[in-house]
């Protein structure tokens, strides 16, 4: 019996401290029994084979072990779906948003080599969600083990809960619309923004210079602008593709931020010059432009973030078939 | 993917079942394998690794009591129902057969005279 000795010995490793010997002795007796019964249909004590087979058939000691645990989960299905909605919470409601408004805009508009700062943003907002996601899982953890009662789910009132938004999908017919916008709109911009793309404009005798960074992003932008159109398209034609759509948005809102925060990462955009007024007034006149121009490029940027994050959470949510207003 | 989830329906089937099958069974005196060879004589096989714990669950509750006692010149952990535990398995019962009397009427498409509460 050095065989099932051993075996026993393996699962008690595993067992909860205090109820060891309680069940190892109660587990020894039950295969005892169970050995002895089929040495009584046999008419033989077994072999080595026949109690190995026996002891494959109860499992692994580890897994043996595991049903006496009080435990088998970090966090359970009561807790879960709050679990994850705070993570959603904290990570694309508050760090994302963080990194992409104030984290991501100030580390490149203010080094030398913007790259390298949007590599480091990057890395540091993935630091920044592991290490939340670490710290909620931990809380809830522990929350877990050492439950508070949760007085949310008792005290409620069914007439608080929020009113079902008017239209939760859209309609077949404001899609193609839509689509059919977009893609001519973007054809549109493309055309005026390569007819009237220009390095220097006069205005009223003042030569107004744009930065060499414009000349750098032209082609980049009117793949932004041209982008409308393969959406528009992809509307038309697969409008039950929400995802792809979702995913287009999400994209162009990405690459317009890439853009605006290579813009700002210049400091400069304008430059003005004119024979016969004033040095002092022209540069003051710069300035102010700068300065605006900044303002439209931080608020294209918020604009742009704004639309990207629902659309991004739609992404992201669960498919689902099922539609109040169909149900109702 | 049928077979996978017949699998998962039938344990979560079984597993109320399961408790119901071991306090009747402890109406009378049995150690863990007698248990286990009585259950699976009227057809209610148990694996040991879900018979065991789900005693010493039970025993936890109050609804079973057990002694370590020697028989044969072994050692042996005998369980026998609890009065707590004749209680519940009485009322258990009671649900047992007003859910297997429902899901009858319900399966043959017979009106609902009295009401199914779970």
């Amino acid at each position: 019996m050095e065989l099932l000795d051993r075996y026993l010995y393996a699962v008690r490793s595993g067992l909860p401290k205090g109820q060891q010997d309680d069940i190892i002795a109660e587990m020894g007796e039950d295969i005892r029994s169970e050995i002895e019964d089929l040495e009584t249909g046999l008419g033989r004590p077994v072999n080595e084979t026949e109690v190995v087979e026996i002891l494959k058939e109860r499992g692994h000691p580890a897994k043996v072990a595991s049903h006496y645990l009080p435990q088998q989960y970090l966090i359970g299905p009561a807790l879960f779906p709050i679990y994850q909605l705070v993570l959603k919470i904290v990570v694309l409601v508050v760090l994302l948003p963080v990194f992409l408004f104030v984290v991501a805009p100030i580390a490149i508009a203010t080094v030398a080599h913007p790259t390298q700062a949007l590599i480091k943003t990057l890395w540091d907002l993935a630091m920044s969600a592991v290490f939340t996601v670490g710290v909620v899982t931990v809380v809830f953890a522990i929350m877990e083990r050492y439950p508070v009662k949760f007085q949310g789910f008792d005290n409620w009132d069914p007439r608080r809960l929020p009113r079902i938004p008017k239209s939760t999908t859209e309609s077949r017919g404001t899609l193609r619309a839509t689509a059919v916008f977009e893609l001519a709109a973007s054809l549109i911009a493309a055309t005026l923004f390569v007819a009237w793309f220009r390095t220097t404009f006069d205005l009223g005798g003042i030569r107004i210079t744009l930065a060499p960074v414009w000349r750098s992003i032209y082609w980049p932008s009117l793949l932004v602008i041209l982008s409308g159109v393969p959406k528009g398209w992809v509307s038309l034609i697969w409008p039950e593709r929400r995802r792809l759509r979702f995913g287009f948005r999400v994209a162009i809102n990405a690459a317009t931020l890439i853009l605006v925060a290579v813009l700002l990462n210049a400091g400069t955009w304008v430059d003005l010059t004119g024979p016969g007024f004033p040095a002092g007034g022209l540069v003051e006149a710069a300035n102010w432009t700068n300065f605006g121009i900044k303002i439209s490029l931080i608020i294209t940027a918020v604009i742009a973030a704004a639309d990207a994050i629902p659309e991004g959470l739609r992404l992201f949510r669960k498919k689902t078939s099922w539609n109040y207003s169909t149900a109702t | 993917m049928n077979a996978e989830l017949f699998e998962n329906l039938r344990l979560e089937l079984r597993r109320g079942c399961l408790i119901l099958a071991v306090l009747a069974e402890l109406r009378t005196e049995h150690y863990g394998y007698a248990l286990r060879k009585a259950l699976a004589d009227r057809g209610m096989a148990i694996d040991e690794n879900t018979l065991y714990p789900l005693l010493r669950r039970l025993e936890t509750q109050g609804l079973l009591v057990s002694e370590w006692r020697e028989e044969d010149k072994r050692n042996k952990r005998f369980y026998r129902l609890s009065s707590d535990g004749e209680i519940i398995l009485k009322q258990l019962l009671d649900e047992w057969n007003s859910i297997n009397s429902s899901v009858s009427r319900i399966i043959e498409g017979e009106p609902i005279t009295e009401e199914l509460s779970i």
